[in-house]
């Protein structure tokens, strides 16, 4: 089975547009350098749900010192100004929404984006999804990661297929 | 000229909020449609309301139709500005009563384009 997604370039080009857009051009998102990986200080994640003719979820990892700065820059704060945690939530879920929305535009419609699901730490994925595209890139000299995966189609139960005939 | 904003997201607000302060405007915030819903209900009467779409409790969506089915309001701009870029969603907003539609992520120069063409630009564009 050949599960869609974005391209890396689209993707890539989406992701630049929501940082550039929100977090200034001065820092250009670059690629990461192989098996950099997220580093083992605390991390931020969210992600976003599409559902319809296109079945997906979005994630963004993030470390703290990404989430911190994102919520400064889109907060209209100065460096080092005290956040709440509610704070970093709030503005990392955002990325992640526009972040997703644009991919749902990339992708068979009509289908619907869910509200983001933000934690400090990982979310897991559910069984179910398999990882279509993906992000390793760096911001500011610090780690990033955005992640596509798609749902695979679940066959019909041998009782439903019965009931249905 | 006062713009109520209605977002979820504090960090969507703030950012919106900085835009449109700079072009002269008081603004008011709610987090979901309901939220905005109540404002007005408490007599607030906007110019213009900046709306996401994708919102707990009333989306932006339903707050374009309460406001349309209301004669009260029937001088507001509504103005969606939300993720939401397929085409059919953009034709229901607009079909619902929005005057214009925005899709995230945006420039401010989008914003100030947008509120041109519409005629509420209130003051000269900070350079």
């Amino acid at each position: 089975m050949i599960l869609e997604g974005p391209t890396y370039t689209d993707l890539h080009a989406v992701v630049d547009e929501v940082w550039s857009a929100f977090l200034g051009p001065e820092d250009p998102l670059l690629p990461a350098l192989p098996d950099t990986g997220l580093g083992d200080g605390v991390t931020w994640s969210a992600a976003t749900s599409v559902t319809g003719a296109w079945n997906g979820v979005v994630t963004v990892e993030i470390p703290d010192v990404v989430a911190q700065t994102a919520t400064e820059r889109m907060l209209g704060l100065a460096p080092g100004e005290d956040l709440s945690t509610e704070d970093v939530a709030d503005a990392v879920g955002e990325l992640v929404n526009m972040i997703g929305g644009n991919v749902k535009s990339l992708m068979p419609g009509p289908s619907a984006l869910s509200l983001p699901l933000v934690a400090r730490g990982t979310i897991a994925s559910p069984s179910d999804l398999t990882e279509v595209s993906c992000l390793d890139l760096t911001w500011a000299g610090s780690p990033l990661r955005v992640s596509v995966l798609a749902r695979r189609d679940v066959p019909a139960r041998a009782t439903d297929k019965q009931e249905s005939a | 000229m006062h713009a109520l904003i209605i977002d979820d997201s504090r960090a969507m607000r703030s950012i919106l909020r900085r835009i449109v302060t700079d072009l002269g405007y008081d603004t008011t915030e709610a987090e979901h449609g309901q939220a905005a819903l109540d404002h007005m209900e408490g007599g607030l009467v906007p110019d213009l309301c900046l709306i996401d779409w994708n919102m707990p409790v009333m989306d932006g969506y339903q707050f374009v139709q309460r406001v349309r089915d209301d004669p009260r309001w029937r001088d507001v701009t509504l103005m969606m500005v939300t993720t939401e870029s397929e085409h059919g969603q953009i034709v229901r907003a607009l079909a619902a009563g929005a005057h214009e539609y925005v899709i995230k992520p945006f420039t401010p120069d989008a914003i100030v384009d947008k509120l041109e063409l519409l005629g509420l630009l209130v003051a000269e564009v900070p350079a």
